[in-house]
């Protein structure tokens, strides 16, 4: 190539034999330097940006001589791999066993990635089997499709493991009922995957400015929504597919609905389970109640009803009582446009939360009725930001106010973000109550009371009417 | 010895300009890198012009996206430091050229678009991307690389060979 390029050119010596001399080696070497001047550059930019995370990040948990836990993961599809992702920022555990049915695909990536990471970790197909020969395992971390989770989950705790079990927590409230008792059983640990209940910002928001301060006054209404862009249906490549007898001896019907479960019923339990349980648990946790009533519309009004059975739409309310009084709460999720995303909005007589699990989007936000009392005090304590500074408002021309409109509210922000992915902190809290070091914040009884709030959303909807709990109906 | 097909001040505005071409593309794929989750998903999702599905499609693929986005954060970095170093210079500069014309075709500033993502200026139809390949292309033609680089350092070693140097 170096011969080609001389070709053509109007200088014939230059293909000529020739030596390197001194001078071709320092203007060899003239732009290096340029080079070590980036590296400084970039050092110094970096530790800016490491500064800034870190003192936005919580203090890690004190390293030294962690007791080492033994985990597998079941189920190693995109939330199983999500959670693997988390785990793998979080010290003291070593990997075993990993199992997923789709061993031609997903079980071979997770193996893989394991691998790379220095976890000696074997594949299994059938969980029965993994839980027969990893003698040496503490927990087990399952994320396998909602109809699996209740008989995975009661099998490894009866197998003396302890386990982490996505949410829904089980497709029926048999399955979550059967569920609860295996844990009080065995005395094994269960977490659910209710993963807001460890967030820092969401625990700062219950016990600082709910709690203690009593930001909001009397909270008397609650709108949240999930709304998600249309996404195509998940797809496997034909080399890469389970072979029939397999997929039905796992509950599937054919690859389609393997991908795509969550659509179906028997299966999962739609957008409403998938999304709202997130934050309907967080509607109750933050009320200090479970629903009274709940009436709800919803329907397949935009997927292709032969691939796709569970509503894609859906809208509820929910009545509270709650210890201050009456709550109405209104949820709604659509995967047909993914525009104002999702959040939760928690609205009282002196202020709003608007809050989310997003760290982009309504990562927490306050607003402070004009006719509340100050919170210079929050502010001080640190406990909200400094309000926000008001733009002035041009007036339209022309326009005229009427005295009635109420005055703009202050914004203040939640000062607490998570610089982790948003399912290690849950992740944590279970290692550490495996530890003995830390109490569980989303045991299988609130996993349970979540369960039954946000599967009476789907009876509603068939029902067509409002349907109310049974003052029992949340107990186990 | 070598001078480079112009004259001396000339060509040492050009390498100049190379290991600033090149630090532009160094920063821009380290800091990707390092980045906790760096995607082109979303850049590539608004994209408009003639090629757009493709690039729709491209981010609706995530086994494929996930390989756009390392061949991006490394390809970036590579160049950046062969145009700094002056290595492979040639090479490097079309590769540089590879990814700009990739990058202004998703998000061209044709006559009538509308971006959502912020740009630090406005264009029309030509924005700093097309400035910096026309700057890739100089580099391209005038062998900056023999004149100040590494390229000069391989070049000499090279051109000792006979055989080489007759192909």
């Amino acid at each position: 190539m170096a011969g080609e390029d001389d070709k053509g050119t109007a200088r014939p010596g230059a293909e000529r034999p020739r030596k390197l001399d001194r001078r071709d080696v320092l203007m060899g070497l003239s732009t290096v330097p340029a080079l070590g001047l980036f590296g400084y550059a970039w050092r110094r930019q970096h530790q800016y940006q490491r500064a800034r995370i870190e003192a936005a990040t919580a203090a890690p948990v004190a390293g030294g001589a962690l007791q080492e836990i033994n985990v597998a993961l079941l189920g190693a599809g995109a939330q199983g791999q999500v959670l693997i992702d988390a785990m793998l920022r979080i010290p003291g555990l070593r990997f075993r066993a990993v199992c997923d049915i789709w061993s031609e695909y997903n079980q071979r990536r997770v193996v893989n990635q394991l691998k790379r990471f220095k976890h000696e970790v074997n594949g299994y197909e059938d969980y029965r089997e993994m839980l027969d020969k990893e003698n040496a395992l503490d927990a087990v971390v399952i994320a396998t499709p909602d109809f699996w989770h209740a008989p995975h989950t009661i099998d490894c705790l009866k197998a003396g493991k302890h386990v982490y079990c996505e949410k829904e927590m089980s497709n029926t409230l048999e399955g979550a009922r059967s569920m609860v008792a295996a844990a009080r059983e065995t005395g094994k640990l269960l977490q659910i995957g209710h993963q807001r209940r460890s967030n820092p910002r969401y625990l700062h928001c219950y016990e600082k400015l709910l709690g203690e301060a009593k930001l909001l006054g009397r909270i008397v209404t609650v709108n949240g929504q999930w709304n998600r862009a249309v996404a195509p249906d998940l797809g496997a490549p034909d080399r890469y597919a389970i072979p029939d007898a397999r997929l039905k001896q796992y509950g599937f019907k054919d690859m389609h609905q393997f991908r795509n479960w969550r659509w179906f019923k028997g299966l999962g339990g739609g957008p409403i389970v998938d999304l709202g349980s997130h934050q309907i648990d967080i509607y109750s946790w933050f009320l200090g109640a479970n629903p009274s009533h709940v009436m709800a519309s919803g329907g397949l009004l935009y997927h292709d009803p032969a691939t796709h059975e569970w509503y894609d739409t859906v809208m509820a309310v929910y009545d509270y009582d709650t210890p201050q009084g009456p709550v109405k709460a209104y949820y709604q999720t659509q995967t047909t446009n993914g525009s104002q995303g999702y959040f939760e909005n928690f609205m009282g007589d002196q202020g709003t939360l608007l809050i989310s699990e997003s760290e982009v989007n309504y990562a927490g936000r306050l607003y402070r009725d004009p006719n509340a009392p100050a919170w210079d005090t929050w502010v001080q304590r640190g406990y909200v930001t400094a309000p926000k500074l008001q733009e002035v408002k041009e007036q339209a021309e022309g326009a005229v106010a009427d005295v009635r409109e109420s005055v703009s509210p202050d914004e203040h922000l939640v000062p607490v973000a998570l610089r982790d992915p948003y399912h290690q902190p849950h992740l944590q809290n279970f290692f550490d109550a495996v530890r003995g070091k830390a109490q569980l914040t989303c045991p299988p009884e609130i996993g349970y009371e979540s369960a039954v709030a946000v599967l009476k959303v789907n009876e509603a909807i068939e029902a067509g009417s409002r349907l109310a709990f049974g003052k029992d109906e949340f107990e186990v | 010895m070598e001078t480079g097909t112009l004259g001396r001040w000339p060509m040492i505005a050009i390498t100049v300009m190379r290991v600033f071409v090149g630090w532009h593309f160094l920063y821009e794929g380290i800091a990707k890198l390092t980045a906790t989750s760096w995607s082109g998903a979303g850049y590539l999702k608004q994209a408009r012009g003639p090629f757009a599905e493709w690039f729709r499609w491209l981010a609706s693929q995530p086994n494929l996206l996930a390989n756009a986005d390392q061949i991006t954060m490394w390809g970036l970095t590579i160049v950046g430091l062969c145009l700094v170093l002056g290595l492979f210079t040639r090479l490097a500069a079309l590769g540089g050229i590879a990814f700009i014309l990739l990058f202004y075709f998703a998000n061209p500033p044709f006559v009538g678009y509308f971006y959502s993502l912020p740009t630090e200026g406005s264009y029309l139809i030509v924005n700093k991307n097309v400035v910096e390949l026309c700057a890739l292309l100089v580099i391209l033609v005038t062998r900056s690389g023999r004149f100040a680089g590494l390229d000069r350092i391989v070049h000499g070693l090279l051109g000792r060979r006979p055989r080489l140097a007759a192909a």
